[in-house]
């Protein structure tokens, strides 16, 4: 039996920190302005792809630059579904990106996973533009330039059509998103605290003694391709319908960056540290736009900040102030 | 050390294996017998090195074959290698450095009951997993340490857990790459007593190593195979092979081994 | 027929030229700080941008037109000489870290420079409104090619020429050559490697620089122009072999012409076959035809 002592104590500080972060992004619709709203729900479907990001970089060490072509995969799934074949509802939506987008991250992780480091890196870049390319040019199929509309769907069945576009995404779609970034980012705490997730440490930090101790080290990288591209293209595809229009910049690599951005920003060695970095991204590019068109280069020089000075993250900077109070 | 002698186990056969013009190895063939602790011998540039990195798989070599329980093993890599029941140690410590030592010990225990692929269960409260990390860490006395990280480890220790990984394995036959050198001597012998000692609780059927230390070599081997060359000079009984002049000045260098044998001859005389 | 072919293969070779001078930076700054440099890009785009501004100035100054190839190349290189300070300024601090982040530093980089040139130029395109046809068009065989084109076709030779030599016979090159290979053998030979990786990295911009200037008058400066290059030009480093001068030179030809065959015959699968073509080159042989060991 635990006592309330217990209950209350250090240890699970943890789990308080979230219920209460829970309640209050829970409340939020109730008391912060509209946009407020849409920009946090913008940030939950970039939380689900971020932590999905992370799996591959911060726990298996590798850095894709072309992540965000299973984010477009997911919020182009959304697209097509909804405005060519008329199928309305999310479910099937999110359950169909997450197919799409696994075939898709098997197949190029497939090839990817045979390299490591910059050659990875440059050929996700590579199969991110690929996929631009594709987007682009094919405009029959998808639109070119211009893009698809992304027509709402209906959440668990109930059609919300009727509701006005601002009240629906901030009410019901807002707590649906919550509610799926919340089982996603359960899923992936149970994934990284199993020994799957150990034995992608493992690779992440020597995955030749890794493969001397009978780890498959291609076989396991390829794992976590595939779950961080599906994870993305939830992410995606929660993103469509509150942006309404797709378009082949979503795979665009510097929109891969972005990701990479978000994930460093708060930190990549801890779960937390990606869902930190999509919160504090959103709204200061939002504060920062709204201050001066030329966000990229105070962004930029964020990012150079980080690289250079706290690599951690913003995670990393509260980790070590912690660590400095306790000697 | 030990008195039953089984099968063979691991064996090598004519084993070529060069580098452009050198020739690393020329023509080794040797086998070895479940139960026999086998030491590696020979100085510098002798192939041991090589040798171990043909007989674990890492290297194909030009020529030849290696076995392991009549199945040919040449150049299956490492992972397959672990899988069948054969590991092997470091000569340079080869570590997780963020790992705590239980969590070291606990990826070879998951890679060998085989839950790499659990997505979704806990390995904190998987107490099969952590029971016998904690287990393998007594056995190598690492206990005390079990959740200090790898890299703020004694050189020392970094060693022994590079090693008890490998044990963790349960293999049948383990390869030793110098597990002494860069250790005190008066060290030595304690590690030693651990990996004897160990291999016997987790049933470990042959060990084979690689070592310098002459003292270590005679007191702990069932059996010497001495490298020169690229070429076995000599495999057999310690008692043997310390009578062999030719075989300890090689190894020993001229300094150490007119010491010996004037010494010897000094006796006799 | 032949018409067609040749100015496919012109344009193709005009193409590379430029696109071996910037890939030949990038391929140069890789090899010895082992840094690869996203910004290369960004450096082609200033060149370009600043050769616009310098030209414009400088005829409506009263220079005369035709020799406006003089201070166009006077300021590709002197830009260049902008390297040091983001390699002092920035690019140090990342030399002992892991790969990625020395990426991501300069990802950072691109992002700052794209934003100056927004600052500095706006979001609209700017030509020099036809100066290259000043030099007039040869005709050869039924083809028709700007003499700008071949000039800068030739500029690009001597250069490449240049670092042939430079590579091949002098100090500095042999140093160059020495580091790619082995960094720690050199660092205990005492060459000074702090130096070294200035000069080399303000070698690889002076090159981004230049080629960004070179290739404008014949086109249009756009702020995205250096996101858009980085990929081609890793296009080029990955045919090629990363790390290697001989791979930027026949990398670049490749996809020069490649893109040039592409433009005219299926525009729309332009990039498309480039990208297929660095995949598949990243599978079969991810060295690249002339790289290292290393993948």
């Amino acid at each position: 039996m635990r006592t309330w002592r217990e209950i209350t104590s250090r240890g699970n500080f943890r789990i308080w920190g979230l219920a209460l972060a829970g309640l209050f992004l829970l409340g939020l619709p109730f008391w912060a302005s509209q946009f407020v709203s849409y920009l946090m729900l913008t940030f939950f479907a970039y939380a689900i792809t971020v932590i999905g990001f992370n799996l591959l970089f911060g726990f298996t060490g590798l850095l894709s630059f072309g992540h965000a072509l299973f984010m477009a995969a997911g919020a182009y799934t959304a697209a097509f579904l909804t405005s060519k074949f008329s199928v309305l509802s999310m479910e099937i939506i999110l359950v169909v990106a997450v197919i799409v987008s696994s075939i898709l991250a098997a197949l190029i992780g497939a090839i990817c996973v045979r390299y490591i480091k910059i050659y990875f890196a440059m050929l996700t870049l590579a199969f991110g533009m690929l996929f631009y390319t594709f987007l682009l040019k094919f405009y029959y199929l998808t639109g070119g330039d211009e893009g698809m509309r992304v027509l709402r769907p209906s959440l668990l069945g109930f059609n919300l059509s009727e509701i006005p576009k601002m009240q629906f995404l901030t009410g019901s779609y807002y707590l649906y998103s919550f509610v799926v970034l919340a089982i996603l980012a359960f899923l992936m705490w149970k994934i990284v605290s199993s020994p799957f997730g150990l034995c992608l440490r493992a690779i992440r930090d020597n995955p030749e003694k890794a493969e001397y101790l009978g780890v498959s080290v291609k076989r396991y990288r390829w794992y976590a391709f595939v779950i961080s591209g599906a994870y993305a293209a939830v992410g995606g595809a929660l993103l469509a319908p509150a942006i309404g229009q797709v378009d082949p910049g979503l795979t665009y690599w510097t929109h891969s960056g972005t990701l990479v951005f978000m994930t460093l920003l708060g930190g990549f060695e801890n779960f937390f540290g990606p869902l930190i970095g999509g919160i504090v991204y959103i709204f200061l590019q939002d504060k920062v736009m709204s201050l001066t068109t030329y966000w990229r280069f105070i962004f930029g020089g964020i990012l150079a900040f980080i690289v250079v000075v706290a690599p951690g993250g913003i995670a990393g900077v509260i980790g070590s102030f912690v660590k400095r109070r306790k000697n | 050390m030990r008195e039953e002698r089984g099968r063979t186990i691991l064996s090598a056969r004519d084993v070529h294996k060069h580098y452009g013009e050198f020739c690393a190895l020329g023509g080794v063939s040797f086998q070895i017998s479940e139960g026999e602790f086998v030491s590696i011998i020979g100085p510098n540039g002798a192939g041991k090195t090589t040798l171990i990195n043909v007989l674990t798989g890492l290297l194909k070599p030009n020529q030849g074959k290696v076995f392991f329980k009549d199945r040919e093993i040449t150049g299956i890599g490492p992972e397959k290698l672990s899988k069948l029941g054969l590991a092997r140690s470091f000569q340079l410590v080869n570590i997780f450095p963020n790992f705590s030592v239980l969590e070291f010990l606990m990826v070879a225990i998951v890679s060998r009951l085989n839950k790499g692929k659990n997505f979704f269960s806990s390995l904190l409260r998987d107490s099969k997993v952590t029971g016998e990390a904690l287990e393998v860490a007594q056995l190598f006395g690492l206990d005390e340490k079990k959740d200090v990280l790898t890299k703020n480890l004694p050189q020392g220790d970094k060693k022994m857990l590079d090693v008890a990984s490998a044990f963790a394995l349960h293999p049948e036959v383990i390869l030793l790459d110098e597990p002494t050198s860069g250790v005190s001597t008066s060290d030595k012998n304690r590690i030693m007593e651990t990996l004897v000692s160990a291999s016997k609780k987790i049933g470990i059927k042959s060990i084979i190593q690689v070592e310098h230390d002459m003292d270590i070599v005679f007191s702990y081997s069932d059996r010497i195979i001495a490298l020169h060359q690229g070429k076995i000079l000599a495999d057999g009984a310690p008692k043997t092979i310390e009578k062999d002049e030719e075989v300890v000045c090689t190894v020993l260098g001229q300094k150490e081994c007119f010491k010996i044998f004037s010494s010897i001859s000094d006796r006799k005389s | 027929m032949i018409e067609t072919i040749l100015n496919i293969l012109f344009s193709g070779v005009f193409n590379a030229s430029t696109l071996f001078l910037v890939a030949a930076g990038l391929q140069v700054v890789f090899g010895v700080q082992k840094v690869f440099n996203l910004a290369c890009g960004s450096f082609y785009a200033l060149g370009a941008y600043v050769g616009i501004t310098v030209v414009k100035g400088v005829v409506a100054g009263g220079f005369p037109t035709p020799l406006f190839i003089v201070p166009l190349i006077a300021a590709g290189l002197l830009l260049g000489f902008i390297g040091p300070i983001f390699e002092r300024g920035l690019i140090k601090f990342v030399y002992d870290r892991d790969e990625t982040f020395q990426l991501l530093l300069t990802f950072a980089i691109v992002m700052m420079i794209e934003d100056v040139i927004k600052f500095i130029w706006g979001t609209s395109p700017q030509t020099m409104g036809g100066i290259d046809l000043v030099y007039g068009q040869l005709n050869v065989l039924g083809a028709t090619i700007p003499v700008y084109n071949l000039i800068v076709i030739v500029c690009s030779l001597v250069i490449a020429g240049l670092m042939g030599y430079i590579l091949l016979n002098t100090r500095f090159g042999k140093i160059i050559r020495a580091t790619a290979d082995k960094r720690e053998m050199s660092e205990a030979l005492g060459i000074h490697m702090t130096w070294v990786y200035v000069k080399v990295f303000t070698l690889g911009t002076i090159l981004g620089t230049l080629g960004g200037a070179l290739v404008i008058p014949a086109g249009a400066a756009v702020s995205e122009m250096g996101v858009e290059l980085i990929v081609l030009a890793f296009a080029v480093v990955v045919i090629g072999g990363l790390g290697s001068m001989k791979g930027a030179f026949v990398g670049a030809l490749a996809v020069g012409v490649l893109k040039s065959i592409a433009i005219s015959t299926y525009p729309e699968l332009e990039m498309l076959t480039i990208y297929i073509i660095v995949i598949v080159v990243l599978v079969i042989k991810p060295q690249g035809i002339f790289g290292g060991s290393r993948v």
